[in-house]
């Protein structure tokens, strides 16, 4: 029975999936970084299994509270009056259940069209079944990367990394209030390798040489740095030797 | 001049838009038909921004420019872009749109710039990723483990010249302190300057042909 069941639900949402992307073109594949020459590593990745848990809970916790309150209300009006209850079953039962399948879809979904893109350089986000949101962020413009998790993340063993770049508005006054598109930020939602991400983001932009405010590309910079070799010096050397001989005379 | 890998078209040039599509006018007429009632009033202000927008994309930066009674004019340069965010809605997706919207460390949390009505968004975006700053920094120039031991391949026709110059300098000096010594008897100034020039001349034409023309240059050069 089971496996059935499996089987079922799998097929229903793959129906789901072949209406989402062939009539509401939501793209299936995971978005790219623009190639470049050079050989860089390109990392795509989703939200650990744990967060899909996450949105679970926080779903059946939600779907009780309403189901419930929705049922005291019909159980108040069905004693208080009977006929009435008796016509406002089926309608109850459909608020009740509907809205739940179509969350529960819904969270599923949001979970497979979260994608996380991280290459050498820049770092891109994509999420969204409506509207569908896609972030780029160079790690040369990164100011902070943060790391958020609460308790029941905790024990879903994930967290949220935040990628701030410069730039004002109320970041975190939006992203709290459930606005994961904030401008300025880079939201990576669920991942169960928070550190990890953390450490890799901060090793990119460690190797930024700019303060990520508009200065010149760090390649201009790498080249003045460089530009005096200890041949350069050396040579450098002997002229001071030869003036401060000829001074000397 | 750009890589645009995963564009359905090859020619899209950026810095040829001038207008949106003229499907952005659908666009806002589906937008404003979503208030229902309120459709002329919001229709109006979003027909005349269609009417007058203009994008203009140079090599350093974009602009747009739109309105009738109040007018907006908002420049940005590549370098600048904090992050890009490119955003499609349902309606925007199934009329081949979206939004691109750009980010500069300004105080707003609201985008600067927001491009909209251009097909090719995916494209745009690359563009503008391929223009702002960090995109091509990190690996493209130089890779960073040689960038310590020897000159970088940017700065290395600047870093030659530097050194030839100064082994130039360097023997024209040593030039001159051995012609000052072998002529420290008569003190001719005029004699003096014409032998060091000639002594300079003929170091550097010894230090252009030759590779390395210091096989001396270990003795400090001055007799003192």
């Amino acid at each position: 029975m089971k496996p059935k069941i499996e089987a079922a639900s799998q097929w229903c949402y793959r129906g789901v999936w072949g209406v989402l992307t062939n009539w509401f073109r939501v793209p299936d594949q995971p978005p790219t970084l623009p190639a470049s020459a050079h050989d860089e590593q390109v990392r795509s990745f989703k939200p650990a299994v744990g967060f899909l848990q996450y949105l679970k809970l926080q779903f059946w916790v939600l779907c009780v509270v309403i189901d419930v309150a929705i049922f005291f209300g019909w159980l108040v009006i069905a004693i208080n009056w009977p006929w009435l209850g008796v016509a406002l079953a089926i309608p109850a039962l459909f608020v009740a259940v509907v809205p739940d399948i179509v969350a529960y879809i819904a969270i599923h979904l949001r979970f497979d069209t979260t994608w996380y893109v991280v290459s050498d350089r820049s770092l891109r986000i994509r999420r969204g079944i409506w509207v569908i949101h896609e972030t780029t962020i160079t790690f040369d413009n990164v100011q902070n990367v943060s790391i958020s998790q609460g308790p029941l993340q905790r024990y879903f063993g994930i967290a949220d990394v935040l990628v701030e770049t410069a730039g004002g508005g109320d970041v975190r006054a939006q992203q709290q209030a459930g606005n994961a598109m904030a401008a300025h930020l880079g939201l990576i939602q669920g991942v169960d390798n928070a550190q990890e991400i953390r450490t890799q983001l901060m090793s990119r932009v460690g190797e930024s040489l700019t303060t990520g405010l508009g200065d010149h590309d760090d390649s201009d910079m790498r080249a003045a740095m460089t530009a005096w070799t200890p041949q350069h010096v050396e040579v450098l050397r002997e002229i001071r030797n030869l003036v401060v001989a000829g001074a000397d005379r | 001049m750009t890589v645009l890998p995963h564009s359905d078209d090859a020619d899209f040039d950026p810095l040829a838009i001038t207008r949106p599509e003229p499907v952005l006018l659908k666009y806002y007429a589906c937008v404003a038909l979503l208030t229902g009632p309120g459709f002329p009033i919001a229709f109006l202000p979003l027909y005349f921004k269609y009417v007058t927008l203009e994008y203009k994309f140079d090599d350093a930066g974009v602009s747009m420019r739109w309105g009738i009674l109040f007018r907006r004019e908002v420049h940005l340069t590549y370098r600048r872009v904090q992050d890009i965010h490119l955003t499609r809605n349902l309606i925007q997706r199934w009329m081949g749109l979206a939004t691109v919207a750009i980010q500069t460390a300004s105080g707003s949390s609201g985008p600067e710039m927001s491009i909209e009505g251009i097909p090719q968004a995916e494209a745009l975006r690359d563009f503008l990723y391929s223009k702002m700053r960090g995109a091509r920094g990190l690996g493209s120039d130089t890779p960073p483990e040689d960038s310590t031991s020897t000159a970088p391949t940017t700065g290395d026709a600047a870093a030659e010249e530097s050194l030839r110059l100064l082994r130039e300098i360097r023997d024209a000096l040593q030039a001159r302190a051995g012609t000052a010594v072998a002529e420290r008897p008569d003190t001719g100034t005029a004699d003096n300057t014409a032998s060091v020039a000639g002594a300079a001349e003929l170091t550097s034409e010894v230090a252009r042909s030759g590779e390395a023309p210091n096989n001396d240059a270990n003795s400090p050069g001055a007799p003192s």
